[in-house]
């Protein structure tokens, strides 16, 4: 306990009973009225005096009384070009990831993946605004020592080093926007009562990417990542640890299906919380369309 | 009195309970002399305090008119030793007072007052002011600017936390103040008012006194004994509230009562998804 609230505490042992009658709110905390005429003070209504704040008459957007105006000075932004179909993959750095491992808020006993991000309630995402999932960044790649089985969406040189450093493995893969939603809340869509999506295949844009082994893309030859992992650990000088000897081996190297949004379910299953119950699809049809 | 005690562990390593007093505020359990261990009634607290000591308060009876101790409980010092913020529990009453209220007063804006059709008198030559309306807000029962309007709701909600340190400091300020007492239960072996009355005053329990339980169906006897008073309450824990603590002098909890209302707040203190309750209140406008 606090000295303070101690002190209080102890104070109030001495005072009289506290009651509605004798409660107060911190001095200083409220707004004070001050007097004035009318509904605003009698002021100029937050126009000003004169000119175009009191007659609202404005000039149009992006117009520099006569100057050549900027928007038509460089009328072209390449850089700009189709911002609004780009992927975004919001930050999460490599400190911020040892923090939440620390603090028990993910457990490192079992793979990490955008579903055990989002349950720590510290991190979001919103796949509506073309945001497609976490970006690892490597701030904190120097004191990162968890060993863990990651899977994030964009991972760079340094951040992948760093986790093979430790120990661990990471893969980064794709999901499409509406396994997004299905992960950033995973009890509200469950409630909803609906099939687990199929993942969908990455774009033609992201293809590339994501079957890089140098990426650790999910749909990389597994025989190249291993290569992989080792020319990255030549190119860092550090010694690769052998995860073929680590206790939790089998922990280390689950891998999702392509086509698998959650571990452990698949996609077509329905998961009933009310009576805790997996409905699983039977009909021959659904199950050669769920199929990877 | 926690200071008291703690320069009295010093030179005796075994304080002997005298009263309610010695034992109010918080000492650890490893401190205690054997005998107090002994009525120490079993109690697991949710998310233990790592700094800070448990708070203590006896176990209380009330099916005798004398107060009898049965044991001593220990209680979670965030819940129920917590820094009394008077201004958090000013704002949790004055919002409990103003959520519900509507202001009827209404005043007529120049169009509602009756008549002031007609013009009252000739623009020119009378070497009067010029006036249209005799219900203009200059004229006497003209009508009025900015006035009340009815209904004007006076409805907001208190930030979530707000609410949640608002219980905790109002608890902590009625333990503290020895207005807090914990009974087993609420069974009284009598349905005549003047038993509980008898008891209040035997115990200096104050006037007014609100008996708070688990369940919202309260045992026979005490709702029959208090059906007559109207200072003696009967509340379940689902509607505990600040203002009704405030009102009355005394708290009385079931047991279960401080085990319900220690394990929804450390609850509420500790979850992850605290966005959705922190999201602001929305008025279903339709």
């Amino acid at each position: 306990m606090s000295k303070t609230t101690d002190k209080a505490l102890n104070l109030m042992r001495h005072l009289p009973r506290v009651c509605l009658a004798n409660i107060r709110d911190n001095p200083g905390s409220g707004k004070k009225r001050s007097r004035g005429r009318a509904q605003h003070g009698g002021d100029y209504h937050g126009a000003g005096n004169k000119g175009s704040g009191q007659r609202q008459n404005f000039m149009r957007l992006g117009y520099e009384t006569g100057n050549n105006p900027f928007y038509l000075r460089f009328p072209w932004e390449p850089y700009y070009r189709g911002h609004h179909l780009r992927r975004q993959y919001p930050p999460l750095s490599m400190l911020d990831l040892q923090k939440l491992i620390d603090t028990n808020r993910i457990d490192t006993s079992k793979p990490i993946d955008l579903v055990a991000i989002m349950n720590t309630g510290l991190y979001r995402l919103f796949p509506d605004q073309r945001q497609f999932g976490v970006q690892l960044t490597d701030e904190g790649a120097d004191i990162f020592c968890a060993k863990i089985n990651l899977e994030v969406q964009w991972a760079n040189e340094l951040v992948i080093a760093a986790v093979e450093k430790a120990g661990g493995v990471i893969s980064t893969a794709y999901y499409d926007p509406h396994s997004l939603q299905a992960m950033v809340n995973v009890k509200k869509f469950f409630e909803r009562g609906v099939p687990i999506p199929r993942r969908m295949m990455p774009p033609p844009d992201a293809m590339e990417y994501y079957s890089d082994p140098s990426k650790r893309g999910y749909l990389a030859d597994p025989e190249k990542i291993s290569e992989e992992r080792l020319v990255l650990a030549q190119k860092f000088g550090y010694s690769l640890p052998k995860i073929e000897d680590d206790p939790n081996y089998e922990m280390l190297v689950e891998k999702k299906d392509p086509r698998q949004i959650f571990y452990g379910l698949h996609p077509g299953w329905i998961v009933n919380l009310k009576d805790k119950v997996i409905l699983k699809p039977q009909d021959e049809e659904l199950l050669r369309y769920y199929a990877s | 009195m926690s200071c008291k005690y703690e320069k009295e562990e010093g030179n005796n390593p075994k304080p002997v309970p005298k009263g309610p007093e010695n034992f109010r505020l918080h000492s650890a359990a490893s401190n205690l002399s054997d005998n107090v261990k002994s009525v120490m009634e079993p109690r697991t607290i949710m998310y233990p305090p790592k700094y800070q000591k448990l708070s203590q308060v006896w176990l209380e009876n009330l099916d005798t008119i004398d107060e009898k101790k049965l044991g001593l409980l220990e209680l979670h010092p965030t819940v129920f030793a917590t820094n009394p913020r008077i201004d958090l529990i000013h704002q949790n009453a004055r919002w409990q007072t103003l959520y519900r209220y509507v202001s009827y007063a209404h005043t007529k804006m120049r169009f509602e007052v009756a008549g002031g059709g007609r013009k009252p008198w000739p623009q020119k030559g009378l070497g009067r002011a010029r006036h249209g309306s005799i219900r203009s807000p200059l004229f006497k029962g003209g009508g009025v600017i900015h006035g009340p309007r009815s209904p004007t709701p006076h409805f907001y909600m208190l930030p979530f936390y707000t609410r949640i340190l608002g219980l905790t400091s109002t608890l902590s300020v009625k333990f503290a103040q020895d207005d807090l007492h914990v009974v087993e239960n609420l069974e009284i072996p009598t349905e005549e008012p003047s038993y509980l009355e008898e008891l209040v005053k035997s115990r200096n329990w104050g006037p007014s006194v609100l008996f708070v339980n688990v369940e919202d169906i309260m045992p026979r006897n005490i709702t029959v004994a208090t059906d007559v008073f109207k200072h003696f309450n009967l509340m379940p824990v689902y509607g505990l509230n600040v203002y009704s603590m405030l009102k009355h002098d005394t708290l009385v909890l079931t047991r279960a009562a401080v085990d319900h209302i220690e394990n929804k707040i450390m609850q509420h203190l500790h979850k992850n998804d605290t966005r959705s309750v922190m999201a602001k209140y929305k008025v279903d406008q339709a």
